[in-house]
């Protein structure tokens, strides 16, 4: 059993050794002496390497730690809450797929608005007026200052038309 | 007139309203423009640029160079108060600024940072004025296997940032350069690993690979501790001020003069090498100064020598990299390319013959650089409340707030959906690498140097295949030899550190027996 090193080496061999493998598939040198594959396959080789070494340590540490019995390491302070971080990471990807159907103004309201929602629920109606102003805000003054002001033009939505 | 009595002519000249108001003006936005996440110094000057067509040139400049120093200071407000780096050079002041802000010394951790920003500034700008020419002839020995070499020396150096692993410090360091790998070579234009993927086919901008690995690095760990109820107590709690004694805070900076020099060196010398700036110049400052440190262990826990590695070099890059521009009309990084571009509209062709032909222009550069680093100084002072604001607010509004800056800040690079997809894809990529405990720097410098070590390894070898010259040219051997050797530096500081480690625990287990 691996250890979240161990784990990682193993992730970045499999996807280096995946690239690598594609590297075959690139042309040889014509014009300079190194063609567009040298390069790719020395930073993966180097990659392969690192990862192996990693993996290596990893055993060896799990090994050390099985023969001195090592306690099981207890954690201090509250356990992390990975259900708020997934709400956080599918909001935010829902708001990226939203941005070009919604428009930017439409999207940012109400990302903002969710997450901070999802972050920590509004327990008055005072809260729940400072979440809308702050996502109205947010939107409102972003959209204003980036594109009227420094001419980057935001998203407008193929749904929505603004 | 000497060199000098001409420096302080021009230096009345830019204290005249029609300079210096573009100057403050400039020096706001960039302070502004730093301090937002997202929002860069390339492109807080790119905005600035078409308001000073209409102005002459100095007074152009000076805008712009307010915006220079402005946001290379600005960028480490952000940095130090909630830990996201307002600019790429502002990674380093993160790792000790944030965890300062987090004990409770959130003005220590700014003012920390804004006086080592203008001691080095001012230092580097007497650099700027005294060594421009020698070290531009330096510059100029540089072959590209000197800088392949000092790329690779630059990445090794970073593998001694790492907190406990050497491997992992270099394998996040080799992540970052197999980033730049997707997309065309730089000699045929041979698509590579973009799996027919219609937008990877011009590779990842180094941008949204920057703001997604540090957003979500950084939020997510945030957001993992947000309790219902207890968020709104902890800020109501949290009395978060930038009042700090200013003597306390020079005392500070000043019993370290060491790191002081070296770092604004290391900053000095990283500015005046085309295409490496701030980004690198901050974390190879701090590598530095970690390396030098008699108490390296306590790097990252937020202590006054990492703020002022990183701030020191950062700002003293600036004056590096106007160094470049000024003697050899070569940009040493994207703000000053924008520079570059703004003198040429005024017909003012930067290079070797730029002092002697335009001297009014030059001295005003000096004079604009010097005089806009305490402008530095007053802008923060006097908004000090205004980034007490930025991290008083609680997380559960600042979080999403921050978020849409950063996907703002990438969809504007190109004003495309494209970035914002990369930003996606490294946020998930940087937030694994915490998890992972892999250290996000190495990957950032390698990102940054990865197209430019396969540049110039490709220029080497087509002008000469032999090998062996990346050894037997002296600077490129002595940077290669320094690689290995820092390296090696490194493992002998993590053994060193893990014996440490193990005799303390022997000596509580000792300890507690009796």
């Amino acid at each position: 059993m691996l250890s979240r090193d161990g784990v990682s080496g193993l992730v970045c061999l499999a996807i280096s050794v995946i690239l690598m493998t594609q590297t075959f598939g690139l042309p040889p040198a014509t014009i300079v002496p190194i063609g567009p594959a040298f390069y790719p396959r020395v930073v993966l080789s180097l990659v392969i390497v690192l990862s192996v070494i990693l993996i290596a340590l990893d055993v060896r540490a799990m090994r050390i730690a099985r023969a001195a019995a090592a306690p099981a390491v207890t954690t201090t302070g509250s356990a992390p809450n990975y259900r708020l971080v997934l709400a956080t990471f599918i909001e935010f990807g829902l708001y990226v797929l939203l941005l070009p159907l919604l428009g930017f103004r439409i999207a940012t309201f109400l990302f903002v608005l969710s997450l901070q929602v999802t972050l920590e629920w509004p327990r008055s109606g005072r809260h729940w007026a400072l979440a809308i102003l702050v996502a109205a805000a947010t939107s409102l003054v972003c959209y204003l200052v980036f594109q009227d002001y420094l001419s980057v033009l935001l998203p407008r939505g193929t749904w929505s038309n603004m | 007139m000497n060199h000098y009595e001409l420096l302080l002519t021009h230096m009345g000249t830019v204290l005249h309203a029609q300079y210096l108001v573009p100057l403050l003006v400039g020096t706001i936005a960039g302070v502004i423009g730093g301090a937002l996440p997202g929002v860069t110094i390339t492109m807080t000057v790119i905005v600035v640029l078409p308001f000073t067509f209409g102005l002459d040139p100095l007074q152009g400049l000076a805008a712009m160079i307010g915006v220079y120093v402005g946001g290379s200071a600005g960028g480490s407000i952000t940095a130090s108060l909630i830990g996201i780096p307002g600019t790429p050079s502002a990674v380093a002041t993160t790792f000790d600024g944030f965890p300062m802000t987090k004990k409770g010394e959130a003005g220590r951790s700014v003012w920390v940072g804004v006086w080592s920003a203008f001691i080095g500034g001012a230092l580097g700008g007497l650099c700027l004025i005294e060594l421009t020419g020698p070290f531009a002839s330096l510059a100029l020995e540089f072959g590209p296997w000197e800088f392949f070499s000092l790329f690779v020396f630059a990445l090794s150096m970073v593998a001694g940032l790492v907190g406990r692993s050497v491997t992992k410090g270099l394998l996040s360091g080799a992540i970052g350069l197999a980033v730049t790998i997707v997309g065309p070579d730089p000699i045929l234009g041979v698509q590579r690993f973009t799996m027919g993927i219609h937008p990877l086919e011009g590779g990842f901008d180094f941008l949204p690979v920057l703001i997604g690995i540090f957003a979500f690095a950084q939020l997510m760990p945030d957001v993992e501790q947000i309790h219902a109820g207890q968020q709104a107590l902890a800020a109501a709690e949290t009395k978060v001020s930038l009042k700090v004694s200013h003597l306390s805070v020079f005392w500070d900076i000043l019993c370290r003069p060491f790191i002081l020099l070296w770092c604004t060196f290391i900053g000095v010398v990283i500015g005046v090498l085309p295409a490496i700036g701030g980004s690198a110049a901050n974390i190879m400052a701090y590598d530095q100064a970690k390396k030098f440190s008699k108490r390296p262990e306590k790097f990252g826990t937020g202590i006054p020598e990492g703020i002022m590695a990183s701030e020191s070099s950062n700002s003293a890059n600036v004056a590096g990299s106007l160094m470049m521009i000024m003697a050899f009309g070569i940009p040493g990084d994207a703000v000053t390319a924008v520079m570059m571009g703004a003198l040429t509209i005024h017909g003012i062709q930067p290079g070797p013959l730029f002092i002697s032909q335009h001297p009014k222009v030059a001295y005003g550069i000096y004079a604009a650089y010097l005089i806009a680093l305490p402008l530095m100084v007053a802008v923060i002072w006097a908004g000090s409340r205004a980034w007490m604001r930025i991290i008083m607010m609680p997380k559960s509004m600042l979080i999403p707030i921050v978020l849409v800056l950063c996907v703002i800040g990438a969809y504007a690079l190109g004003n495309s959906m494209k970035d914002v997809y990369v930003l996606c894809l490294f946020c998930a990529i940087g937030y694994a690498m915490v998890k992972a405990r892999i250290p996000l720097a190495p990957l950032i410098l390698g990102v940054v140097l990865g197209d430019q070590i396969e540049a110039n390894l490709i220029q080497a070898v087509s002008t000469d295949a032999n090998p062996w010259l990346f050894i037997t040219r002296p600077i490129s051997g002595a940077m290669l030899a320094a690689s290995v050797l820092s390296i090696g530096l490194a493992i002998w500081q993590h053994r060193r550190e893990t014996k440490r480690r193990a005799a303390s625990a022997a000596d509580e287990e000792e300890d507690t027996d009796f």
